[in-house]
Order: structure tokens, then C-alpha cells, then sequence
């Protein structure tokens, strides 16, 4: 394997690139702009005040996040209004409601929440803040990833401001991690509650009973900046970018092979081609390493959709594009992105803990072109550990197994045979030959 | 995939078990073991009228109390 020491490897602030953005990454043109309260509210308006709307009620606020179909940006993209209706209908004079922003980003690599965090971090707890004061609550929780330090201390800087403006809300910041899984909704609301943040078993969900029982808004950093720039901007105004079917805009995280992790801001719609240049071409990894696989050239006939991305089986997840160099091996990026994930077990569900390590070593013998690797074995445990856990991390690892079987069937086939065609095609002079690490 | 015969759902709170084994002799119609002693549920999970006692007996014979018996899903 060449060059694979990034897969696992959280991104270094100065490994990210932010690019300025149409609407949620508009500020990351003016450095430092959307971290300065003031500066902010010359583009957005207080959530106390409201936008075109005003201030919004419960009611109305699940009706327009309907209508721009906002759907959650953490992965499962499941739609807000359904939760915030859920949450809104749960709550009781003793079932107050919780906010949770969810900042804890475990997903190597995904830098869109740290993005936001320095960039637009106003924007992201506006939109907690309009759920906040639909919902009649006071309580928001900012959850931050202990192995991305500068999202905690833009975040209480962004607090600070709101406190010293007057923000009569109760802004409590929590870190959790370091870990894949620790960003996982369950692990977060027991971080929150004082135990290890770890997934645990969610017999109603989140909005119906979370934190200490009481119903639960719990959503992504980039959804509460959605949600914020729809309160800024009202539905019509948030539908000026998008199509009539996905309005408005998502946030990517793309990676190359060079270890920095780009983010950028993109129109539903926008063609992949457009986004990724050359790239569009190549074998991509799509949804990040919960994902799967884009076959070469598959990406560039499709567009930046949900809904096209499904019809084609891709996910979008939570926007992580990686893009393996030429000389890599989507097996063998497979392969090292399942070691990562099978390390990254909680350990507390048996089929996890047992069936990740042997998925793995069963796809790594598969890159090292071990003709003992198995097929049906790979097929086997991706299918023993789908749907026996607490979390969807083993569900999630063996999707992207399941797609590099699927969509690398010939390259498959070949390592099986014992030839890895990637290594062959690329083998290099002896004098590189010691930074192979396989 | 609803069974209009189903009068429950089992699920196992995978954090909560152990691998005992215990279900699976009491349940072995619906409870079947993986590789390493956890528990395989067939038919999602679904218990029918004349195997409602011996889930609850499976449930209740748990030593973990990870096995739960839901409400049929709609």
C-alpha cells in the first residue's frame, strides 16, 4: 500500500481547506467575519427577532423545513421536520425539551463541522437557538470533538458573544471522544449524561426520550446552520439556490491522497464533474468510510443529489468524497479503511466486537492478494454483523465492503487470483520500493 | 414485513448481552447462535401467538436481561 497512512488520521486544522461558500461558507471569504457576533447579524438576523417570517413557532417551523425538504447532514439524512414534530409533540411542562448541537465529528474524513466551528459557528447556533425558542426551551448542548481542539474554542468564543449580547438561552458545551463512533446520537446524549460516550441501545428515539428522558432535538452542526439559514432567509429565500426538488446548498468534505481534506459549499444539483474536475472520473469513495464506492466515471454523469445518488446506490451520507490516487488500490484503501473501522469498535455488542476484526482480516488477506481469502467468507460476516448492534457502525462497515465486491467485482476476482493489477500496472523502481508497506 | 399473526417483536439490547446462549435453548424456533455465541433472531424478530409463552420464558431466563419482548408492530 502507498501512501495510506491518512486512512484513520483526523485532519490537522492546517490539513483543512476551507473554501468560501454561497451561503453557509459565505463568511470563510473574510476571515474571522462569521466568528464576530456583530459582523454576523449584519447578514442574519437575531433568532429572537426572526427573518421574512418572523419568529417562528413549533408549527411552523416543522411546516417550512418541510417544504425545503431539509434532511439531517450527520449521514442517516433523516428529515428534521419529522423530528422536530416528534420532539414538539413530546414535550410536557415536566418533559422540557433539550437542543443538542452535534459537533462531534469522528469521521476522519469529514471536516465540514470543523469547518462551520471556524468559520460560521453564529449561523450553526442560530439555528439551535430558532429550534430553541420554537420548542419554548432554554437548554442547548454544543457537543465538540476532543480530538479537534479548535471547534471547542471557537464555540465558546461564538457563546461568549451571545451571552455578553443578552442570549438568554443556557449554552452548555460538552467535549466527547476521541473515537469514529463517539459522534453517534445515542453516545452523545451519554456523554451528556455524565457517562462514557459510547452507543447504547435507543428503545424510542431522541426526540421522544433522551437526555434524561425529556424529548431530545438532537442534530448535526451543519442541519442547525440549515436550519438557520432558513429562519434567516425564509423558504423562498433558501429555495434560490438548489433545485425545485433539493433546495439550497450541502457541505462536502473531499479528499485526495495528499492527507488534507477540503471543504466546500455546493448547490444541490451542482454536477460532480464540476466539483471534483478529473477526479469525477476515478473510483470514489462516497458517504465516507460508512460509504460506498463510485465505480470509475460514475460520478461524472450524476449531480450533488440525494435522490440521484440513491437511484445510482450511492449515499451521500454526511458529504465525504476520498478520492484514492491511481497508484492505490480501492481494495486495499477498502481493506485499510475496515482495519481502521473494526479498531474503532465500542466493543460493548458481540457481533461487532468479534465480526469487525475477522471482516477485516478476511478483506485484508483479499488486498494482500492472499489466495485464501474467501469470497463467501467476506459475504458471510458483512452479513452476520448487519443489524446486530447498538449503533450502525457494523451495518455501515459492511456496506462498504459489500460495494467494493460489487462495484471492483473484476479487480476482486483478480486479487483472489492473486494479482493485484493496481500494484502491477503502478510498480515502481526498486530505489522507492522500501515506502511499500505491504 | 408485518406478520398480522405477530403478538410481539424480540430484540436483544446487544450492549446488555453476553453471549450466553440461554434464549436460544429456550427459543431455538426463532433464537439461533452466530460463531461466537450471540444470538441470531430470524423473521426480525417477530413472535407468533403459539410461541408467545416461550419468548417470555427466553426473556425472563436471560442472565443479563438483554432480550426484550416489544409490542407487535403495526
Amino acid at each position: 500500500m502507498v501512501g495510506m497512512s491518512h486512512i484513520g488520521a483526523i485532519p490537522s486544522a492546517d490539513q483543512v481547506e476551507i473554501r468560501a461558500g454561497a451561503r453557509l461558507l459565505a463568511s470563510a471569504a473574510y476571515p474571522g467575519s462569521g466568528s464576530e457576533l456583530a459582523t454576523h447579524r449584519r447578514t442574519w438576523p437575531d433568532p429572537r427577532i426572526g427573518g421574512p417570517s418572523g419568529r417562528l413557532s413549533a408549527d411552523v417551523l416543522v411546516e417550512q423545513a418541510r417544504a425545503i425538504g431539509l434532511a439531517g447532514r450527520g449521514g442517516a439524512g433523516f428529515p428534521f421536520a419529522t423530528k422536530l414534530a416528534a420532539a414538539a409533540s413530546s414535550a410536557r411542562l415536566l418533559r422540557r425539551p433539550v437542543v443538542v448541537v452535534n459537533a462531534a465529528e469522528g469521521e476522519p474524513a469529514s471536516a465540514k463541522d470543523f469547518a462551520l466551528a471556524l468559520t460560521a459557528p453564529h449561523l450553526v447556533l442560530d439555528g439551535a437557538a430558532v429550534a430553541a425558542y420554537a420548542l419554548r426551551c432554554t437548554e442547548i448542548h454544543i457537543v465538540m470533538p476532543r480530538e479537534r481542539p479548535a471547534v471547542r474554542d471557537a464555540f465558546e468564543l461564538a457563546v461568549a458573544q451571545r451571552r455578553e449580547a443578552g442570549e438568554r438561552l443556557s449554552w452548555q458545551l460538552t467535549e466527547t471522544g476521541p473515537g469514529f463512533v463517539a459522534g453517534q446520537a445515542r453516545a452523545v446524549i451519554e456523554a451528556l449524561s455524565g457517562r462514557p460516550g459510547l452507543p447504547v441501545t435507543a428503545w424510542q428515539p431522541e426526540a421522544m426520550s433522551g437526555l434524561k428522558g425529556r424529548p431530545t432535538l438532537l442534530s448535526n452542526a451543519e442541519t442547525w446552520a440549515q436550519v438557520g439559514a432558513l429562519a434567516g432567509l425564509g423558504v423562498d429565500g433558501y429555495r434560490q439556490l438548489g433545485t425545485p426538488r433539493e433546495p439550497g446548498t450541502t457541505l462536502l468534505s473531499l479528499s485526495a491522497s495528499d492527507d488534507r481534506v477540503e471543504v466546500v459549499e455546493v448547490a444541490y444539483g451542482t454536477p460532480w464533474a464540476d466539483v471534483l474536475g478529473g477526479d469525477a472520473r476515478r473510483p470514489a469513495l462516497v458517504g465516507g468510510y460508512h460509504g460506498t464506492w463510485a465505480a470509475a466515471g460514475a460520478l461524472s454523469s450524476l449531480a450533488v443529489s440525494r435522490a440521484d445518488m440513491r437511484d445510482a446506490g450511492l449515499t451521500l451520507g454526511a458529504g465525504v468524497v476520498v478520492v484514492p490516487a491511481p497508484d492505490e488500490c480501492p481494495v486495499a484503501v477498502t481493506a485499510a479503511v475496515t482495519a481502521y473501522l473494526a479498531g474503532e469498535s465500542a466493543g460493548r455488542c458481540g457481533p461487532c466486537f468479534n465480526g469487525l476484526p475477522a471482516l477485516a482480516a478476511e478483506v485484508g488477506a483479499l488486498a494482500r492478494c492472499n489466495t485464501g481469502a474467501s469470497y463467501s467468507r467476506i459475504a458471510e460476516l458483512a452479513g452476520i454483523v448487519t443489524g446486530r448492534g447498538a449503533c450502525a457502525h457494523p451495518d455501515g462497515t459492511a456496506r462498504l465492503v459489500r460495494s467494493m465486491v460489487t462495484v471492483f467485482d473484476d479487480e476482486v476476482a483478480a486479487h483472489l487470483g492473486g494479482v493485484c493489477r493496481v500494484a502491477e500496472s503502478s510498480s515502481r523502481p526498486p530505489s522507492t520500493a522500501g515506502a511499500r508497506d505491504d | 414485513m408485518t406478520d398480522s399473526n405477530e403478538v410481539g417483536v424480540l430484540r436483544v439490547d446487544w450492549p446488555a448481552c453476553m453471549g450466553r446462549g440461554v434464549c436460544a435453548e429456550v427459543l431455538p424456533e426463532i433464537i439461533t447462535l452466530d460463531e461466537w455465541g450471540y444470538p441470531v433472531i430470524a423473521g426480525g424478530g417477530a413472535v407468533s401467538a403459539e410461541l408467545r409463552d416461550l419468548a417470555r420464558e427466553a426473556v425472563t431466563s436471560c442472565p443479563h436481561a438483554a432480550l426484550k419482548l416489544l409490542p407487535p408492530r403495526r
